[in-house]
């Protein structure tokens, strides 16, 4: 039951940020640049929830995107699965308690994303390169991703625990004893 | 614990206003100073008031505060008044918001009345940094079909992309993967414009014939090579020219005669 819940509750926050970005996140814009929130959700997920869960919510929060906005069904569903072996990744070798490792996993993640993003849509919609535009857009997208984690660490924290202890259980406690 | 919820909070807050202010500083104009004034007022002017109040008392014209039931009615009447105006002017606002949108409809129609058109309304943008596509609300149940072209009131929007029954996607001319054949309205020379990352209101003139003569203010216009754009739709103005060693290698920036940022209604042409 509590899995259930955990999983609308998810799907929700999905649909809360798409009008974010696609609204609010439209006009406040750093620069022009507007976040990511979809790569925050989907590393939280794989990082607290799981990766196999990431994997399949990253695929579906991809073709979503790539169905209702996106000009071919690959480079969302493709980069946020990424994102969520990613997670898995950080999860494995990295500890979620400090907001410093956080931070640089979302970084990082973004950086990755947003990179692969636009080398598919190079290769695959013929888009020109430009590489000076593509390097300010990033880091822009980089700090801003940075600092909505700074506001949003400690929801992170308290929901994510709540999360893990639901889907994980004992497991984590083995880890650590 | 109870310091370290607090610093939390603390540090939230000035996360959020930290953000606020990069916002506002990075989309602001340097030109546009009244953020400043009304900074410098915000400090200014309640002394200042002070000080007029203290004038005015020492110098016995503080009979305004004499009467003070008498004010606080006219106060009530006042603020009654006040709020039916501000109720008109909602209404006015709505009715006025209606007229601009039918105004927009009619002005579109009669001034493209070579082509069979269908308008619509943009309800979707697109939330990436990269690509620029709008949603619109007509799709294959009113005749639309991939490859239309897409105009406003103000000039060319772009091409439909792919379509449901209800909605039709639109990827515009600012978009990156975008080029579209184009032509100096002047001196009637062809060029490529494609859309670039730096700006969503820009575009890129590229494949600039070396005799051709180009200059800031030129207006361009499709060429209506390639069979998607009609001929003639305006694209936008030349804002710029940039010379390169090389005149084969020579580009200009071109402001697009429609402001994508603030686009609602456009027309698909069917025929």
């Amino acid at each position: 039951m509590k899995k259930t819940i955990t999983i609308i509750g998810l799907i929700l926050t999905f649909l809360i940020i798409y009008f974010l970005q696609a609204n609010f996140f439209s006009w406040f814009t750093i620069a022009g640049v507007k976040p990511n929130l979809f790569i925050i959700l989907v590393l939280f997920i794989s990082l607290f929830v799981g990766m196999k869960y990431g994997i399949v919510f990253g695929l579906i929060f991809g073709l979503f995107l790539d169905i209702v906005i996106g000009k071919t069904i690959e480079i969302n569903t493709i980069m946020l699965t990424v994102v969520a072996i990613l997670g898995g990744y950080f999860e494995k070798n990295f500890s979620k308690d400090s907001k410093i490792t956080i931070m640089l996993m979302v970084i990082g993640s973004t950086f990755i994303f947003e990179i692969g993003s636009y080398v598919f849509s190079i290769i695959m919609l013929n888009t020109n390169i430009e590489i000076l535009s593509f390097i300010r857009i990033i880091l822009i997208e980089v700090l801003y991703n940075a600092i909505l984690t700074v506001i949003l660490y400690p929801f992170i924290q308290i929901i994510g625990y709540k999360i893990e202890d639901i889907y994980k259980g004992q497991k984590i406690l083995t880890r650590y004893f | 614990m109870y310091n370290k919820k607090k610093k939390q909070i603390v540090g939230i807050v000035i996360s959020v206003i930290i953000l606020i202010v990069i916002v506002i500083m990075s989309n602001i104009k340097i030109d546009n100073l009244s953020y400043v004034q009304s900074f410098a007022n915000f400090f200014v002017m309640p002394v200042q008031n002070g000080l007029t109040y203290l004038k005015n008392w020492i110098s016995g014209n503080n009979q305004f505060f004499t009467d003070v039931s008498k004010l606080r009615e006219e106060n009530e009447n006042l603020k009654q008044e006040n709020s039916k105006l501000e109720q008109d002017l909602r209404e006015f606002e709505i009715i006025k918001s209606e007229n601009e949108t039918l105004k927009e409809y009619v002005n579109l129609k009669d001034k493209y009345t070579e082509y069979t058109t269908i308008p619509a309304y943009v309800i979707n943008k697109d939330i990436s940094n990269y690509n620029s596509c709008i949603v619109i609300n007509v799709g294959s149940n009113d005749g639309i079909k991939a490859g239309m072209a897409v105009i406003s009131d103000k000039g060319l929007v772009g091409q439909i992309i792919s379509v449901t029954s209800n909605t039709a996607k639109v990827q515009t001319i600012v978009d990156t993967s975008s080029s579209i054949s184009c032509t100096l309205t002047a001196s009637r020379d062809t060029i490529i414009a494609r859309g670039t990352l730096e700006a969503n209101n820009r575009l890129t003139a590229t494949y600039i014939p070396t005799e051709a003569s180009i200059i800031e203010g030129d207006t361009i216009e499709t060429s209506g090579l390639g069979g998607v754009y009609p001929k003639g739709v305006i694209v936008g103005t030349v804002t710029k020219v940039v010379n390169t060693k090389n005149i084969v290698d020579r580009y200009a920036h071109i402001k697009t005669a429609v402001d994508f940022s603030k686009i609602e209604t456009v027309l698909v042409i069917t025929q």
